[in-house]
């Protein structure tokens, strides 16, 4: 019945893309990916926090596989919006990089999200390793807004205009179904590595 | 009351292990005037435009030279199991953190008040024109650098590659409020006030500093128990 669903997003997934396909004739694919991709790293972010508290609260490792998959998903996400980003730039302007606000708070989010896989490869023992992510987590997430006002602030002029069409609130929707198919893949591969650590202790133990 | 007490002993029991010892601060002092040295070979010392980015200069002197600091915060107490024994000390979680936060800052404070006469010989910029606002946002910068250092040394304690993991987790997180304090201490340093567009980056550094030590406080518990 999982399998199913799942099929069934990642289906309606390709048909809303497919539907959006004709405006790419009217504009350049990139603005039609560009800001849904960041919005849907938004929304990983957003998943990854709730996951890290309910983790923190409940000690449940299903909340931790969650909140891991949801940043690798994110972080995959937003370096492909930040990579269209820059293939906007250069087409406005010649440069792959004019310091745009938006493409700027996008690569300090990504690092900063960065840093949070590299705490949990650091850390060796799992429920350590959980803690620790969900409390960096939280720390990460509250950057966020800080990051965005900052640059904001220290580039005013820099900046590409990009609204949100139709089209492409229509690919926020595909892309985040296509983000949730790849989150709960990653979270199964997730709670069968933790399961194959466990037994592996436990064989050791004997 | 009691909690500020708690504070204050953690405080006073790390600056004295560490002026006994020395051996953080002396190295951090040592590598902020090798690096203000090394600037001065990548710019010209003397010209107008690296003025005009000084205050950029400064602070990644004073963020590299205070992760040495903030490096040993938690790492002193290894040896001979003394972490183990404050983490089962009668004191609360946040009290052992703001104690280690607080002797933190006034160890990274001392060694930006002893490199910025320094910076001003090496570089003839005019910083004490304006030093007490200069001063605030040098105690702003750094109390938002000790909070996320102190809360990234007590989480790379146990881990491995714990001297490289404790810059790469403080730097990402400490990037508005290094931003802001590069943007404001660029223009103190070389004279001019702090312009009413310029005042967003003050305010944004309190809040800073405000929130990751709220946070801090709350989340410091599950670090150091689990």
């Amino acid at each position: 019945m999982r399998e199913k669903a799942l099929y069934l997003i990642g289906v309606l997934a390709v048909v809303l893309m497919a539907y959006n396909l004709a405006e790419i004739a009217a504009q350049p694919s990139e603005a039609l990916f560009y800001i849904p991709l960041a919005g849907v790293a938004g929304l990983a972010a957003v998943t990854a926090l709730v996951a890290g508290i309910a983790f923190l609260r409940t000690r449940n490792f299903q909340f931790d596989a969650l909140a891991v998959a949801a940043t690798e998903v994110g972080l995959a996400f937003l370096a492909a919006g930040i990579v269209c980003g820059c293939f906007l730039t250069h087409a406005e302007g010649g440069r792959w990089w004019s310091w745009d606000a938006r493409l700027t708070a996008a690569l300090v989010c990504w690092l900063l999200y960065a840093t949070y896989l590299m705490l949990r490869h650091a850390v060796q023992e799992p429920s350590q390793r959980a803690a620790f992510a969900a409390v960096w987590s939280v720390f990460a997430f509250l950057d966020v807004p800080l990051v965005v006002a900052t640059i904001a602030w220290w580039k005013p002029a820099a900046g590409m205009r990009m609204d949100w069409t139709p089209s492409r609130l229509l690919n926020l929707l595909a892309l985040a179904m296509v983000g949730t198919l790849l989150t709960v893949v990653r979270m199964r591969q997730e709670e069968a590595r933790r399961e194959l650590d466990s037994l592996r202790r436990v064989t050791h133990a004997i | 009351m009691r909690f500020f007490r708690q504070v204050w002993v953690v405080t006073v029991k790390d600056l004295r292990a560490e002026l006994r010892t020395k051996e953080a601060i002396n190295s951090s002092l040592a590598f902020a005037l090798v690096i203000l040295l090394m600037f001065s070979f990548a710019f010209d010392p003397l010209a107008d435009t690296t003025r005009e980015i000084s205050g950029g200069l400064l602070w990644i002197v004073f963020a590299f030279a205070g992760t040495l600091v903030l490096n040993r915060s938690f790492a002193r107490e290894l040896p001979n199991d003394c972490l183990d024994g404050l983490i089962a000390a009668p004191i609360s979680g946040s009290a052992l953190f703001l104690g280690k936060a607080c002797a933190n800052f006034l160890l990274v404070m001392a060694v930006q008040l002893v490199s910025l006469p320094v910076f001003g010989v090496f570089y003839s910029v005019p910083w004490t024109k304006q030093f007490p606002e200069l001063l605030l946002v040098l105690v702003l910068g750094t109390w938002g650098l000790t909070v996320v250092g102190t809360v990234s040394s007590a989480l790379t304690v146990n881990i491995r590659l714990r001297e490289l993991m404790l810059p790469m987790l403080t730097y990402p997180i400490m990037f508005p409020a290094l931003l802001g304090a590069m943007e404001l201490t660029a223009d103190l340093v070389t004279g001019s006030p702090i312009g009413a567009d310029k005042a967003g980056f003050l305010k944004m550094m309190i809040g800073f500093d405000v929130i990751y030590t709220a946070v801090s406080l709350l989340l410091v518990e599950t670090i150091l128990v689990g």
